[in-house]
């Protein structure tokens, strides 16, 4: 028996105690996803059929050997830049309407704003009407998220035509219920004591949402909004295939008529405008990340408080200013640039076929498939899932880390303890090779992925879910990378300075904390997929999406209708799965 | 096992150590002394090599660190502990697992992973917490304990690491007054026991007057007084901490 140190008096017969039990409920989620993945893989048709189309190889190196010599004629570049201002606009209109909206949906969507309206009318309940409708409101903006862009796209062309119109509003619809709810999740997770202090002394609600909330959850906010503008622009992109102009509209066309050059320049401007996107926001996000964050050079807490106190308001900050001015211009600037025919909203045409495309949906047809086929439709949807986020969750792990610079560099998680010239240059060269592949990855939008790679896979569950995969990989290795860039450094130091190998220090300091983050960035982005399943079913890749595309060509709307509310159904078990899997992580 | 010669630590232009030299022997018991922004932390990471002099030597266990290559350093500072004032633990592991991180430069890579898993050498880390008085904790997430254990177990980790010195850098001025008791004790007691050398670095001098025989005085990173704790006069004292 061992001798207490100190003076603390324990008793020393206690017995080791007992090894928790192996299957957690951690580990059940794991046994079902490695089930699931299985069971995908099988329903694929891997191992039953020919994968690989040996016939395709020869197109697909024509297209890669293309990227050395795009077409860079005056004639074509110009074209290049219309249709990159065309996305760019967009992508900050379609960002512009969905902050304000998504702000008001953000606020009366919250359990803290209906908790205020108890609270002012003096803790009476609130009629059943009210309580009622703000339910309803919640429910609706599921549905309208669970849509995908393309799809409201593909319904405001029907309605108001190829319109800029179009673009825009299939960008801000899904995008408003997205930010509603991040923004309520924002507001709700907020310190609430101030905002209670004044409804109890008598403010009203609006007044004390005003004083007592937003100045607290505005950087949050802000940080979010920019956050999707990078998503704004990868959706702008992808819209272009409905034929509303812009990159993803060039790129298609160029795709059918196999004008490889072309497609090369077209894809070297998507890179530089998601790259500099994605710069942006992140430069902006680290400014205005508010919690402590120990970095590297900060010693001790007192240091980090110190730095803190003494620095300005965000709003002072000059990028953060700076940022807030430019975007400022570029809204009105979009709106000239692409001078959308607001008017045609509210026309006699407009109306009319709204109520026709209404009256053409109505009501859902659900006999167009049998039950058998209704269910093998879905299975391929959700299997086409599955493996996407297998895919992008396996080769995420890999590539996060190297694209994180504060893991090879010198001082880094995993840098070499020499601090010589050779080391510092070889993980340079990891970390700007890696993020380059990550930024390739995520700015070509998922269909032209899926495009792309059929010409060496034939058509079906594959590639349809490599597509999803890839672009996937390549949104989640930078958030994940940005995640490992701000992990706490000190346990790291703690075991770097006990001596611990690079690889006793990444198991045991850098895996932990991360993992659990990587985990629900992942279901997080399974919600994505899902929903993202149709657009690449527009291209032929199976499940509910391709049969949504051929109805959509016979204008069979009532069985559209039907499709989507089957689509909407799975959207939901997913999001319930997703959110019960990150509850049990931040649980145990 | 440690010598200073003349060390001086910059940050930029800023000195945060100048002109430091002494020498601590196997199992002498050292405090440091000094006001916030004194140096402490700085002369302790020197001390384990996470980071280096600007200019004169320092030697651990005889080897001037800075010119060691990486394995070599990764020796000698597993040959030293160190427990910091923040815990400096890996908050969403069980208790466990941030012990054996202490196995970390013995462990094979395959033995860490599986750890992680299936914990080894339970019995070794819970006869380290038993040590520190909190054994029935060994499965607890580390986050869910208080300071004073967390502190605990930091210090359960240096004891499985089994270092010839433990350094610590105000291990107490998160806690309070009869915790911090408690674990200065417990290092104190580790350090007779075994015979390791023990450097601590404390803001406050009251412990360090009680606890150990000799008491450095640091200022502005400059040694004010380096004496015997019996020979520590009030003036010297008020030297350290005047405004
Ligand atoms: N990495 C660093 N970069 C810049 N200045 C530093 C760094 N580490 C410490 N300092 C400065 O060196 C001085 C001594 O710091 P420190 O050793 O942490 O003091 P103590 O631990 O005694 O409070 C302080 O003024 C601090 O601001
Ligand atoms: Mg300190």
């Amino acid at each position: 028996m061992q001798k207490t140190l100190g003076s603390i008096a324990v008793d020393t017969t206690q017995e080791v105690p007992q090894r928790p039990a192996f299957i957690n409920r951690r580990m059940m989620w794991l046994v079902i996803f490695i089930g699931g993945v299985i069971w995908a893989l099988w329903e694929s048709g891997i191992f039953q059929n020919k994968m690989v189309n040996t016939g395709g190889l020869a197109l697909g190196g024509r297209f890669l050997s293309a990227s050395l010599n795009p077409d860079l004629s005056g004639e074509f570049l110009l074209l290049t830049l219309n249709a990159t201002l065309t996305t760019l606009a967009f992508a900050v209109i379609g960002l512009f309407l969905s902050v304000i909206v998504g702000f008001f949906g953000g606020v009366v969507v919250s359990e803290t704003w209906i908790k205020s309206y108890t609270i002012a009318r003096g803790d009476q309940e609130l009629p059943i009407l009210v309580r009622g409708l703000w339910l309803g409101l919640r429910w609706i903006l599921v549905v309208f998220r669970s849509i995908h862009e393309v799809i409201w796209a593909l319904v405001f062309v029907a309605i108001v035509g190829l319109d800029p119109l179009s673009a825009i509003l299939a960008l801000a619809i899904p995008f408003s219920a997205i930010i509603a709810k991040v923004f309520s999740e924002i507001i709700d997770e907020a310190n609430h004591e101030p905002l209670y202090a004044l409804l109890n002394s008598g403010i009203s609600p609006s007044k004390a949402f005003l004083y007592g909330l937003f100045p607290l959850t505005f950087t949050d906010m802000l940080s979010y909004s920019f956050y999707r503008f990078e998503c704004a622009i990868r959706a702008a992109a992808v819209l272009g295939i409905v034929g509303v102009g812009g990159l993803g509209y060039q790129i298609f066309l160029s795709l059918q008529t196999l004008k490889f050059p072309q497609i090369w320049t077209l894809l070297f401007a998507l890179f530089l405008l998601n790259g500099l996107a994605d710069l942006w926001s992140s430069l902006l996000r680290r400014r205005l990340g508010g919690d402590i964050r120990c970095g590297g050079s900060c010693v001790d807490v007192e240091a980090v408080h110190a730095s803190q106190t003494s620095a300005d308001p965000i709003y002072q900050d000059r990028v953060v200013r700076l940022s807030i001015i430019f975007a400022a211009l570029l809204v009105p600037l979009s709106f000239w640039y692409l001078s959308p025919d607001i008017g045609k909203l509210f026309s006699a045409r407009t109306i009319q076929n709204m109520v026709v495309v209404g009256q053409s949906a109505f009501p859902p047809n659900f006999t167009v498939f049998s039950l058998n086929e209704w269910i093998d439709l879905s299975k391929i949807t959700i299997a086409m899932s599955l493996l996407a986020v297998a895919f992008a969750g396996i080769s995420g792990l890999i590539f996060s880390f190297p694209a994180a610079n504060n893991f090879l560099l010198s001082g880094g998680i995993f840098a070499a303890g020499s601090q010589n010239g050779t080391s510092q240059f070889l993980g340079t060269t990891v970390l700007v090779l890696t993020r380059g592949i990550l930024l390739v990855l995520r700015s070509i939008p998922a269909p032209i992925w899926a495009l792309l790679l059929l010409f060496v896979i034939f058509p079906g569950v594959i590639p349809g879910a490599l597509a999803l995969g890839i672009y996937t990989l390549g949104v989640l290795g930078r958030l994940v990378a940005e995640v490992i860039e701000n992990l706490d450094e000190r346990p790291l130091t703690a075991l770097k300075s006990q001596g611990a190998s690079r690889a006793g220090v990444f198991t045991y300091g850098a895996l932990p904390p991360t993992y659990p983050r990587f985990i629900s960035y992942l279901m997080y982005r399974w919600e994505e997929i899902i929903r993202a399943t149709v657009i690449v079913g527009l291209v032929g890749a199976g499940g509910l999406g391709r049969s949504l595309t051929e109805l959509l060509s016979s204008f069979d709307y009532q069985a559209v209708f039907a499709v989507l509310i089957v689509f909407i159904g799975i959207t939901f078990i997913v999001d319930m799965i997703s959110s019960s899997t990150r509850k049990t992580l931040r649980q145990s | 096992m440690f010598e200073l010669f003349q060390v001086s630590r910059k940050f930029g232009v800023f000195p945060a150590l100048e002109d430091i030299t002494f020498n601590i022997m196997a199992g002498e018991r050292v405090a440091v002394v000094g006001p916030s922004g004194a140096g402490k932390s700085t002369l302790i990471r020197l001390l384990n090599g996470t980071l280096f002099s600007t200019t004169g030597e320092v030697r651990v266990l005889g080897q001037r660190l800075d010119q060691l290559s990486p394995q070599a350093l990764r020796q000698v500072q597993s040959r030293v502990g160190t427990v910091y004032q923040q815990f400096h633990l890996v908050d969403n592991l069980r208790v466990v697992h941030n012990l054996n991180a202490g196995h970390l430069n013995r462990w094979s890579l395959t033995k860490s992973l599986v750890s992680l898993i299936r914990p080894m050498d339970v019995q070794g880390a819970f006869n380290a917490l038993e040590q520190v008085g909190i054994p029935e904790k060994l499965y607890e997430r580390t986050d869910r304990l208080s300071g004073g254990q967390q502190q605990r177990v930091a210090i359960a980790r240096v004891l499985i690491q089994d270092p010839e010195a433990i350094l610590a850098d105000e291990p107490i001025s998160n806690l309070d007054p009869e915790l911090s008791k408690e674990v200065i004790d417990i290092l104190v007691d580790l350090s007779v026991c075994s015979g390791k050398t023990l450097f601590c670095s404390l803001h406050a001098i009251e412990f360090a007057l009680s606890n150990f025989g000799r008491i450095i005085g640091l200022r502005r990173g400059r040694i004010l007084f380096d004496s015997a704790a019996e020979n520590v006069t009030d003036e010297m004292i008020k030297s350290v901490y005047r405004g």
